[in-house]
């Protein structure tokens, strides 16, 4: 039986623009001020992003790129089908959005190996997340994929490593150097971790279990 | 090491403290902020830019600058020589055929900087782009605006028709990606800007090339148009004076023989660290029976090796100029 073969792009939702204050309070400066780009740039994603929001508005940034030719092309992976989220399996099987936290802002997206390419050029040119509401503004991000992987436990690991990395560079860049608490649990494998933060934006390789092609941009060169 | 070379220098210094920010933040380790001149050189040519800039930006980023020449009259003297001189990297942007044409044959620049995201009413030859890939010459596609696309699908399509065509007209070779991005958001990381240039037919090698290697040799080649004379690069070093001479005889000497591999281990030694290095019994002997010999007619020596000691050496010399230190 022949497997139908897929890749799983990891990416990185970045929010370039300052953080907009909260909506009837008097903007204090002084905690902004305090944050370092780190964690300005990978804060988490508004309550409203979902799966499904992400889903769909990759499918309409595909749309737009290519049209109806490359959503055809992309869509036997990026599911057509959109369940309204009482019907949603909780595997989220007919979702090309596999895994979405917005505490991190880290999601991983399915799409076919052969069209691969599509759906991260769409990704990259995309630059803010449709609004859910009428109300609601349209939020400017940047998206970054940070691994394209053959199968998705890769990509799980690459964004544990990956988030736990960003929590000690954040840590070491704030200032906060005690080496107890978390730093202290998370630290035991501390140097290597932190070379890999040096180069956690630059990483894009493909493993599969049949095929390697390494991008060969894995920033240790 | 991926390299940016243009982020325009903008006067807000808090969206372009953002930027610089959120570039390193992508992995990109070397930025070119860009002043553009347009219509008339201004009789006083000096840098623009201050450095260092007045706000902090993060450790691991160093900061070029680098100048963008709009050029639409050829027949108009730019002083290319004093631009040359002032910044970093000099770019020139041609608006029209001719002064493509006059770009690629004969202005002494860095890099051809086409605003990709207009229409351009002629094809890129790849005759004179060839031209101008013989002379070291890169050409530089910016993707910022398309990203952006402000003007609702125009600058995106011209973008990726343009970039096409440029890469059909240079057989891929000699291309540099930038991203011109006036906000951060304009920006992507090294992988996504290798992926976009897959699509644009580039290849994978040469894409990675076009952000790292190609950039890397652009930055390089202008800094040794700027510095080099008459194939001396660098004086690392500026030559010790033996112990048992006298003062008198420590001007202009430098060391001859071993100019290469000063050169070569001159990121680690540096050029401020005049510890010798401890003299072995070999040479201590050799030393020995030479000023034994010496004695009677050091008085004879002294002037010819005085002249034969002063080479040429560039006016000035600081030793970590050179990025990475080695030059390909």
């Amino acid at each position: 039986m022949v497997r139908i073969k897929h890749r799983y792009l990891l990416v990185h939702i970045l929010y370039p623009d300052p953080a907009d204050p909260p909506k009837g309070k008097i903007p204090s400066k002084s905690p902004e001020k305090a944050l370092p780009d780190l964690v300005q740039f990978h804060r988490p994603s508004p309550n409203d992003l979902t799966p499904q929001l992400l889903a769909r508005t990759i499918r309409d940034q595909v749309l737009l790129l290519y049209g109806d030719y490359g959503l055809g092309l992309v869509s036997s992976s990026l599911n057509g089908k959109f369940h309204p989220p009482q019907l949603m399996d909780p595997l989220l099987t007919l979702n090309p959005v596999k895994y979405l936290s917005p505490a991190t802002s880290t999601a991983i997206v399915r799409c076919s190996r052969a069209h691969y390419r599509l759906v991260w050029a769409a990704l990259s040119f995309m630059t803010q997340l449709t609004k859910t509401s009428k109300q609601g503004q349209p939020r400017a991000c940047a998206i970054q994929v940070v691994r394209v992987s053959g199968t998705i436990k890769k990509a799980e690991e690459e964004a544990i490593r990956r988030a736990r990395a960003a929590i000690l560079r954040a840590k070491r860049e704030s200032g906060e150097g005690s080496t107890d608490g978390l730093l202290g649990i998370l630290g035991k494998d501390d140097e290597e971790v932190l070379q890999g933060g040096k180069n956690m934006t630059a990483g894009s390789d493909v493993s599969d279990e049949d095929d390697e092609m390494g991008m060969g941009s894995d920033g240790e060169s | 090491m991926y390299y940016d070379l243009n982020v325009p220098y903008i006067a807000n210094h808090g969206e372009l403290q953002r930027t610089l920010a959120f570039l390193s933040e992508l992995g990109y380790n070397t930025i070119a902020l860009d002043f553009a001149v347009t219509g008339k050189v201004p009789a006083e040519i000096s840098n623009q830019i201050p450095t260092p800039l007045p706000f902090t930006i993060p450790n691991s980023l160093h900061i070029l600058r680098r100048c963008t020449l709009h050029l639409s009259d050829p027949s108009q003297n730019y002083r290319l020589q004093a631009l040359n001189s002032a910044y970093d990297v000099l770019a020139i942007r041609p608006d029209n055929e001719k002064s493509l044409q006059q770009a690629c044959q004969a202005l002494e620049c860095d890099l051809i900087s086409l605003d990709l995201s207009t229409r351009f009413p002629f094809y890129f030859k790849h005759k004179t782009m060839a031209n101008a890939l013989q002379r070291g010459v890169k050409f530089e596609i910016c993707y910022g605006p398309g990203i952006l696309n402000s003007d609702g699908g125009a600058s995106r399509r011209n973008l990726i028709s343009n970039a096409t065509q440029l890469i059909r007209a240079t057989r891929g070779r000699g291309i540099v990606i930038s991203s011109e991005a006036k906000r951060a958001l304009a920006c992507r990381g090294p992988a996504d800007v290798v992926n976009l240039a897959v699509l644009w037919g580039l290849g994978q090698e040469k894409g990675i090339e076009a952000i790292d290697r190609e950039a890397r040799s652009a930055v390089v080649h202008a800094e040794m148009k700027r510095r080099s004379f008459r194939g001396v690069i660098d004086v690392v070093h500026g030559g010790e004076k033996p112990e048992r001479e006298p003062e008198r005889f420590a001007k202009g000497k430098q060391e001859k023989g071993k100019r290469k591999a000063s050169v070569l281990e001159g990121d680690e030694a540096g050029a401020g660290n005049p510890t010798p290095k401890p003299i072995s019994k070999r040479e201590q002997k050799r030393q020995a029976k030479k000023a034994r010999l010496d004695t009677g007619k050091i008085s004879e020596n002294k002037p010819k090796e005085a002249s034969k000691g002063s080479i040429i050496s560039p006016e000035d010399a600081p030793a970590s100029g050179i990025p990475n230190g080695n030059i390909n």
